[in-house]
């Protein structure tokens, strides 16, 4: 029964059928499916942190974080917001979850940090105005951030 | 999907940018579409897994990761899978530099 219920799931059966060893496999839309429709408070314009702060409580049961252990790349301005390139990097990590304060919802992407992997990321995302883009990675049970502000000035016109 | 994958010094690095859209709902809305993004991407080399993480619909058109592991996996072939919202899913392979 578990595992028919298991194979319900479509992602399960496309792990099953690619990779018998991702049965493990950790897809944060069907195990957290709530936590990707935590909004950002949109009449602070990017300003208020609410939304990431809610989100990581969600995802990682605190939002006691302390700074630090995480080396973020961001752009300080970033011309176009469509196309915002990030990158992270901690020595090591369990999970690494990525917000922002710009768009509808704070939630932009959580890693897990596979036996042989190395949490050092790159990844392009979407900012629709200036924002704060935040990184919180668990390390031995402890939660680390960093942060950085990004000016977003949509197509040059100095947003 | 377009992988570049190379073994130097005892790590793996791989870059890897997936064609799709990635409209997100407000974007859909504009365009009278409907939303649709990458939600869940996986890695693995030789049924090990390398890389595993669950998306939104802010990550950038034609989404491009590079991510790392340890080992030395010259020759070996990486397998990157992708789900998206609707359920459509892909697949590429890549043999490691």
């Amino acid at each position: 029964m578990e595992r028919r219920k298991f194979l319900g799931f479509g992602l399960g059966a496309l792990a099953v059928m690619a990779m018998p060893r991702t049965l493990m496999a950790t897809n944060y839309r069907e195990k957290l499916p709530d936590v990707w429709k935590i909004k950002n408070d949109e009449a602070s314009k990017g300003k208020s942190l609410d939304g990431t702060k809610k989100a990581i409580k969600a995802i990682f049961g605190t939002d006691k974080v302390e700074e630090g252990k995480i080396k973020l790349k961001a752009p300080d301005i970033a011309e176009n917001g469509a196309v915002v390139p990030v990158s992270f990097k901690t020595e090591k990590a369990t999970r690494i979850a990525l917000f922002q304060s710009a768009d509808p919802e704070a939630l932009v992407a959580i890693f897990d940090v596979p036996e042989i992997g190395i949490p050092d990321y790159s990844v392009r995302i979407k900012m629709k105005q200036t924002g704060t883009v935040t990184v919180v990675a668990e390390v031995d049970g402890k939660l680390y951030s960093a942060s950085k502000v990004v000016k977003v000035t949509i197509g040059g016109c100095g947003g | 999907m377009r992988i570049k994958a190379k073994s130097k010094n005892g790590i793996t690095t791989v870059k890897v940018m997936f064609k799709h859209p990635m409209l997100s709902y407000d974007e859909a809305k504009k365009k009278g579409k409907e939303a649709n993004f990458i939600t869940y991407v996986v890695a693995n080399v030789e049924d090990k897994k390398v890389f595993e993480v669950s998306t939104s619909q802010f990550l950038s058109k034609n989404p491009y990761m590079k991510f790392a592991f340890k080992g030395d996996f010259k020759g070996k072939e990486i397998v990157i899978s992708w789900v998206d919202l609707k359920g459509n899913k892909k697949t590429g392979k890549k043999k490691i530099k």
